[in-house]
């Protein structure tokens, strides 16, 4: 094999100020030595054995896409189960339709029944009241009087099973009745009666064959979205040690085209920790265990409000449409002492907000910090951003802080949540990205799969289009520009991941990670960047079609 | 002898970051009050236990000389309580410390659901000094309200670091808020009685000799409630029981026992379990074989220490 490989390509698009196309890049060992014109790197090309591969002749070359933030394991859990979400799903194994409705989703219901072996729970994820209407117990046994049916919430708010389910879950009904957060009539789980049910199937969806199972599905879909790195953004969330072997089987093969960068949850000291500083030693161990693919680095996860598609975000006023409340996942008075924990070690701290009062939260206490101790480069990153008004924008820019948006909100739920959420005006300004752009705040946009679609592309047109599942545009002053939305998927998520001296972008010395696509994005433009053909990515200078 | 179909009481500790709710903890696992406490925690970092006192520790489990036994919940409710229903023997009561951003009500679901369990009570703990400034922050104020709402009893901690007029004024405020009983604590110190309920070994009473109607002598001078036994020598009036349990005033903390009804009431072939905690009660058929005389009862009343004579709670419920 050669020393060096050259890919030559239609176009390079690089994603550097200083030289934003090239027609090549040279690759030794996983990295890139030089981009530029074949004319230019003579001196690599004449010095060393080499190899033009003009395989992307008619391609366009980009940085590997970087998805920040997402959930290997959720999905791992999820991914064996049906989706009858009311947006569509392009798998790399199926392509699913939208289930619009209530009809829809018991057609939809009767057919898997009948794909499905007969013993098999049928286990369907993506309901949603909103859209598909109440469904329960009695509806379920239509569909079968033998499968346990489960119907999950797309938030995962909730549960409704027949019962044959019930028979299935062996689960005394006579103590369920008692339980407030269980309707043994309807079928329904919800909140704390979601622990019964769970304490009945995760014997079955976390067993080590079915998740591992997940997971490869998992790695199929980050190929498929054309990702060479990703985030995981909660390492940990259904046992750290668990997920770390199940990960390390799975995802450390040769045969897997992109890397993981993990952040571990951390709400504060666990198990015999006696004190913050024996957390913050823990923590900064866990890059001892790195293998080639799976990286921790000093990045932390934190939370502060609830879900987005759970409608648990906290909000300030007016809260929201029904008066319902949303759900702390820390104290505010906790996380602001870990995360002076975290700021005064020097950790860069990622904080999951979906609501203003969320983000009000998570902004006071970066304020208060840096007043304490003042730091720059600090990287103290917004997580989802559901809802934040444009003042709140402007002290974001004053702190320094960096934003990763969850874009696709405004695709799916823009519309459901201005009728039935928040009413129009801040449902519409959801996912602001136009305000975070006019203030000069870095950002990155994430699928939180399954949350979003793990498309880059995709994410990345809602960002610049703010298109709903109506066919409305919802606030078209907060559209990201063309150039914003691809950044957001390259070299501004390196960015939030503190790795952008090594991947995001093509120049000497990164990784040799392409996405490689049919068309330029930039040629394209905004209304078609979803719709552009992925012919499959290069991973550290080795070549991976879909 | 008890059988073990007994479900096992579930008391709810809940209230703010800070409210005192690991000192209670730490009281109830250190303490000398004969029960077999599961207390879930939801980490251990802030348990504060006497090596000494510790038997074994596999991680999630701290295991007490006293039967207590410690869990940290790490996340999963539902794995920490089957983990400690499974202890053998079980324990007398499970006590769970709700997260300071929990709404205690929520939590106290599992006491409805969870098999081999019911709800005893939740009690949220409120701050005297911060409980009303929390209650107008942006950021937890309506968390902190909906707390005091959802609990059968508040206990204000810290009462003792507060002006006279500053207590007065909270106690009436939460009372305001929570409507239900409102006791003042000092030093975060609240006697485990208060939180203890009804359990396998008050209806394990092995020798039911006694037959009096005196009032006992109540306990610890220092504390702020007194604990009384209230012995029947025969069958109670039900409509009387039951008006007491109504009208009793918020001093009466924590009611508890055995009884058995006159003949007119239903006969008295079957003792009731009685539980009342701030102004939540209830009367139930005991579901285990009870050690105690056919016919007598007892019931344990924890009562704000110089509130009230038991002798008076005792006319309440039989003529003089």
């Amino acid at each position: 094999m050669a020393d060096i490989t050259v890919f030559t390509a239609r176009r390079g698009r690089t994603m550097e100020a200083s030289m934003p196309t090239a027609e090549a890049v040279a690759v030794r060992d996983g990295h890139i030595v030089e981009v530029g014109t074949l004319e230019n790197m003579a001196p690599w090309i004449d010095g060393y054995d080499h190899e033009i591969d003009d395989t992307f002749r008619d391609h366009v070359i980009m940085p590997g896409f970087i998805d920040p933030h997402l959930h290997p394991s959720m999905a791992a859990v999820l991914l064996p189960m049906e989706f009858t979400t009311v947006v569509e799903w392009d798998l790399p194994w199926s392509e699913i339709g939208a289930v619009g409705g209530r009809v829809e989703l018991l057609d939809r219901l009767i057919e898997l029944d009948a794909e499905l072996e007969p013993e098999a729970p049928l286990f369907a994820w993506g309901h949603h009241p909103i859209w598909h209407g109440e469904v329960d117990r009695e509806t379920l046994n239509n569909i079968s009087a033998t499968r346990p049916v489960i119907v999950w919430h797309r938030g995962y708010h909730s549960l409704i099973v027949n019962d044959a389910c019930y028979r299935w879950m062996d689960i005394d009904l006579e103590a369920a009745r008692r339980h407030p957060h269980i309707d043994v009539d309807r079928g329904a789980f919800f909140e704390t009666g979601l622990g019964v049910a769970y304490r009945h199937m995760n014997s079955f969806l976390l067993g080590t064959e079915r998740f591992r199972a997940g997971l490869d599905r998992m790695r199929q879909v980050i190929h498929h979205g054309g990702q060479t790195t990703i985030g995981d953004a909660a390492m940990g969330m259904y046992g750290f040690e668990e997920e770390w072997e199940h990960l390390k089987a799975v995802m450390e093969r040769p045969d897997t085209p992109f890397r993981i960068q993990l952040m571990p949850a951390e709400m504060g000291p666990v198990g015999d920790e006696q004190s913050d500083e024996a957390m913050i030693e823990r923590i900064l161990a866990y890059p001892q265990r790195n293998t080639h693919r799976l990286r921790f680095s000093d990045h932390v996860k934190m939370f502060a409000d609830g879900g987005f598609f759970a409608e648990l975000l906290m909000l300030k006023a007016p809260g929201h449409l029904d008066g319902r409340h949303g759900e702390w996942m820390t104290p505010p008075e906790r996380f602001e002492q870990v995360a002076r924990a975290f700021w005064n070690a020097g950790l860069k701290i990622h904080v999951h907000c979906t609501g203003d009062l969320g983000v009000e939260m998570a902004l006071s206490t970066l304020e208060k910090l840096q007043w304490e101790r003042p730091r720059f480069n600090h990287r103290f990153t917004f997580e989802h951003f559901g809802i934040s008004s444009a003042q709140q924008v402007a002290r974001m820019a004053e702190v320094g802080a960096l934003a990763s948006v969850n874009a696709y909100y405004v695709y799916e739920l823009s519309r459901a949540f201005a009728d039935h959420t928040l009413g129009y005006e801040r449902a519409s300004q959801m996912s602001r990205l136009g305000s975070l752009e006019r203030a000069g705040i870095r950002f990155a946009v994430h699928s939180d799969f399954t949350m979003a679609p793990a498309k880059p592309l995709n994410n990345a047109w809602v960002a610049a289009n703010r298109l709903n599942e109506s066919g409305e545009v919802m606030c078209s002053n907060e559209r990201a520009s063309l150039d914003a939305a691809i950044k957001a998927i390259t070299c501004n998520a390196a960015y939030v991941l503190g790795l952008e001296d090594e991947i995001g972008s093509l120049r000497w010395g990164k990784r040799a990670d392409f996405t490689i696509l049919e068309a330029d994005p930039y040629d394209v433009g905004a209304e078609g960047l979803r719709d552009i053909p992925i012919w499959g990515t290069v991973f550290e200078g080795e070549k991976f079609p879909i | 002898m008890i059988s073990s179909v007994e479900p096992v009481p579930i008391t709810v500790l809940g209230g703010y970051l800070g409210a005192g709710k690991t000192t209670l903890v730490n009281r109830l696992l250190s303490g000398d009050h004969g029960r077999r406490l599961a207390v879930l925690v939801n980490d251990f970092g802030e348990v504060n236990i006497d090596v000494d006192l510790i038997t074994s520790h596999d991680g999630e489990t701290i295991s007490l000389q006293n039967g207590c036994v410690c869990c940290s919940i790490a996340d999963a409710l539902g794995e920490s309580l089957d983990r400690v229903l499974a202890l053998d023997p079980a324990p007398d009561q499970i006590v769970i410390e709700a997260s300071g951003v929990a709404d205690p009500a929520k939590v106290a679901a599992y006491g409805y659901g969870w098999p081999g369990c019911r709800l005893d009570a939740v009690i949220v703990l409120a701050d005297a000094e911060t409980i009303q400034v929390r209650a107008k922050d942006q950021f937890v104020g309506e968390l902190v309200t909906r707390q005091l709402r959802g609990a059968n009893l508040v206990l204000v901690t810290k009462s003792d670091l507060v002006s006279p007029e500053v207590l007065d004024s909270v106690l009436s405020w939460a009372h305001d808020v929570a409507e239900v009983p409102v006791l003042p604590v000092t030093r975060g110190e609240v006697e485990p009685e208060v939180v203890l309920a009804m359990s396998r070994s008050d209806l394990d009473v092995g020798s039911a000799r006694v037959a009096t109607r005196d009032a006992p002598p109540l306990t610890d001078a220092d504390a702020m409630f007194e604990t009384a036994t209230l012995r029947f020598p025969g069958p109670l009036a039900r409509s009387r029981l039951e008006a007491a349990l109504t009208l009793w005033s918020q001093d009466v903390v924590r009611v508890k026992g055995i009884v058995w009804f006159a003949e007119a009431d239903g006969g008295n072939a079957e003792p009731h379990v009685v539980q009342r905690v701030g102004l939540r009660w209830s009367i139930e058929p005991a579901t285990t074989e009870v050690s105690l005389e056919a016919g007598g009862g007892r019931l344990v009343v924890v009562v704000r220490r110089g509130a009230l004579e038991a002798a008076a709670l005792i006319s309440d419920l039989v003529e003089a």
